[in-house]
């Protein structure tokens, strides 16, 4: 399994760098405006009252201005999610879909490594760049936030990393599950993006439309809740459930391409 | 083949194998058997749609049987595939690169998964077919690439080699150095199952052939009886008339006039006739076309459906 790991993290080490160095100048481009936004909160505020209550939901609360608010509306409520989840559903559906759409899973299989093996192996590659990714981006985060003064507790931000990181791979494993399946790797891409956003904007409205409270409870969205984790008053349970949808993927994943056809 | 169940078996046994793809009615192979012993070189042998990747893909565990039974040294393809793969090389019919890695970088994560294969070895084969390792494999011609292909299912020294169109895309002198590496193979006892189109590279280098067609094995032969049967196609130019009754009349010819002065004969079997014939006659031009193993398989095919 470890040359499947080695060379497969090789492949892809200049677009993790790259992903990871975006990423975290995207928070820094977010967050160091903090004390301009700081200064003029009052006003803003003003002009922000007479937002629909269903579009302040999309942005994420009516809190824009405190600490918690401001790192909340702007890195953590959509937009961190949505490029952690965007790796984490690129890689799902291109790690073991790109190898099979392009043939170069045979040279893997005519070697002495078990299918098993070689999922477990491309499951730890996606595993390992979320992983770098994040802690890069949990790292500059406490460090960007010291900056510019936005006085948040680092196990609060630690932990809402910590839950964007599951959302998003939630999502990846949900892409993986769907090639390791045998579908196409547009498919498991455009069905994954489908559930993500879908959640999302399901979710959001869920606050205002009450009969969406049952139909959200089916995304991953609707147990990450970013201001509540900010604010240190997070129900885990809601994070066992971001896990649980991963393990189980990743585990039917492995069940089922254990025995199936290679195309 | 210290670790083969039993060393006096065939080395490949194939019995009753059949496998219907999902969604299909019709079987893509269909109750094939065969059996390839220690030493041999089989050539696999059917036009396009026939069966040969579908029981090579079977062999390599890629797709499961729907019927049948299949070992390799006497382990069962399914259940000990793991095992089986610690000897094999494999080539694949369209083999598959990583466009943005060297043919080294490629090699060398063969050579990993693999275990215990040396650098020398895959540099001496390298050097035997002239192929540049230090090029992205994207930047390769289709026969650079096969040369890549080539050395991942040799390096290894392994005692079976499952090759699927394995010279296609080479240019004639690489051709030969491969048909050198499968006799020094043969040589160390590895048996190979290949399949092929080109009559030539299986009068060279197999031992016997069996002939597929819609998923069925139609007939296991002498490679001496498939060359006889071959067909070789001639575009004469007669200076005068074409002799067309003459030679729509020979035995094994199959005539098609192009003008008034030019004709295609596809001729099965011995020659002199036709040469008989052409000799009385002035002829412009003549020109000879390799072996048509497609139209010779057509016409093999006929016969032993009229058997």
């Amino acid at each position: 399994m470890k040359p499947i790991i080695k060379w497969g993290f090789w492949q892809r080490r200049w677009s993790t760098a790259l992903w990871t160095l975006s990423v975290v100048a995207f928070i820094l481009l977010n967050l160091v405006f903090y004390p301009t936004f700081k200064d003029q909160a009052a006003e803003l505020e003003k002009s922000l009252a007479n937002i629909p209550e269903a579009a302040v939901q999309f942005l994420g609360g009516k809190d824009f201005f405190s600490p918690v608010g401001y790192l909340n509306s702007q890195v953590f409520f959509i937009m961190l999610p949505l490029l952690l989840s965007i790796l984490a559903i690129s890689l799902g559906s291109k790690l073991l879909a790109n190898e099979e759409q392009n043939h170069t899973i045979e040279s893997l299989l005519a070697r002495p490594i078990s299918r098993s093996r070689l999922i477990i192996g491309k499951m730890v590659i996606g595993l390992a760049i979320m992983t770098i990714t994040t802690l890069a981006i949990l790292i500059s985060t406490v460090l960007i936030t010291k900056m510019v003064s936005i006085d948040v507790p680092i196990q609060n931000i630690a932990v809402t990393t910590l839950g964007c990181f599951l959302l998003a791979l939630s999502f990846g494993a949900i892409a993986f599950l769907l090639s390791a399946l045998g579908k196409a790797r547009a498919l498991s891409l455009g069905l994954t993006s489908t559930i993500a956003i879908g959640g999302y904007i399901i979710t959001s409205l869920a606050t205002t439309v009450t009969w969406l409270d049952i139909p959200s409870k089916f995304f991953p969205f609707e147990y990450y809740k970013s201001e509540l984790m900010l604010r240190g008053t997070y129900n885990w349970t809601d994070m066992l459930v971001l896990l649980t949808i991963t393990v189980v993927c990743g585990v039917l994943a492995w069940f089922s391409f254990r025995k199936r056809d290679i195309y | 083949m210290s670790n083969s169940k039993q060393i006096n078996d065939p080395v490949i046994r194939i019995s009753g194998l059949s496998k219907t793809y999902a969604g299909s009615d019709k079987p893509a192979i269909d109750n094939l058997s065969l059996e390839i012993n220690a030493g041999e070189v089989y050539g696999f042998l059917g036009p396009n749609g026939a069966g040969k990747s579908t029981t090579i893909r079977l062999l390599m565990n890629f797709l499961a049987p729907s019927k049948g039974y299949a070992s390799i040294r006497g382990f069962d393809v399914t259940k000990d595939s793991l095992e089986i793969r610690k000897s094999i090389g494999y080539l694949s019919g369209d083999f598959a690169i990583y466009p943005k890695m060297t043919g080294r970088q490629f090699l060398q994560y063969m050579a990993d998964l693999q275990g215990g294969v040396s650098m020398s070895v895959i540099t001496n084969l390298a050097r035997k077919l002239d192929a540049d390792l230090n090029k992205k494999l994207g930047e390769l011609s289709r026969g650079n690439r096969q040369k890549i292909g080539i050395i991942q299912a040799f390096m290894h020294n392994p005692q079976i080699l499952i090759l699927d169109e394995p010279t296609s895309g080479l240019d004639p002198l690489v051709q030969e150095t491969f048909y050198e590496l499968l006799r020094e193979a043969k040589k160390r006892g590895a048996s190979v199952f290949m399949s092929s189109h080109i009559l030539s590279e299986v009068q060279k280098t197999c031992d016997r052939v069996g002939i597929i067609r819609a998923g069925k094995l139609i007939s296991e032969d002498d490679i001496a009886e498939m060359t006889a049967e071959a067909a070789e196609t001639f575009d004469i130019i007669f200076a005068t008339a074409t002799p067309i009754a003459e030679l729509k009349a020979l035995d094994g010819a199959s005539v098609k006039r192009v003008s008034d002065k030019e004709v295609t004969v596809h001729m099965h079997g011995r020659l002199s006739p036709l040469f008989a014939i052409l000799a009385k006659h002035e002829v412009s031009k003549i020109e000879v076309h390799n072996l048509d193993l497609e139209e010779s398989f057509m016409h093999f095919y006929e016969k032993k459906e009229t058997k």
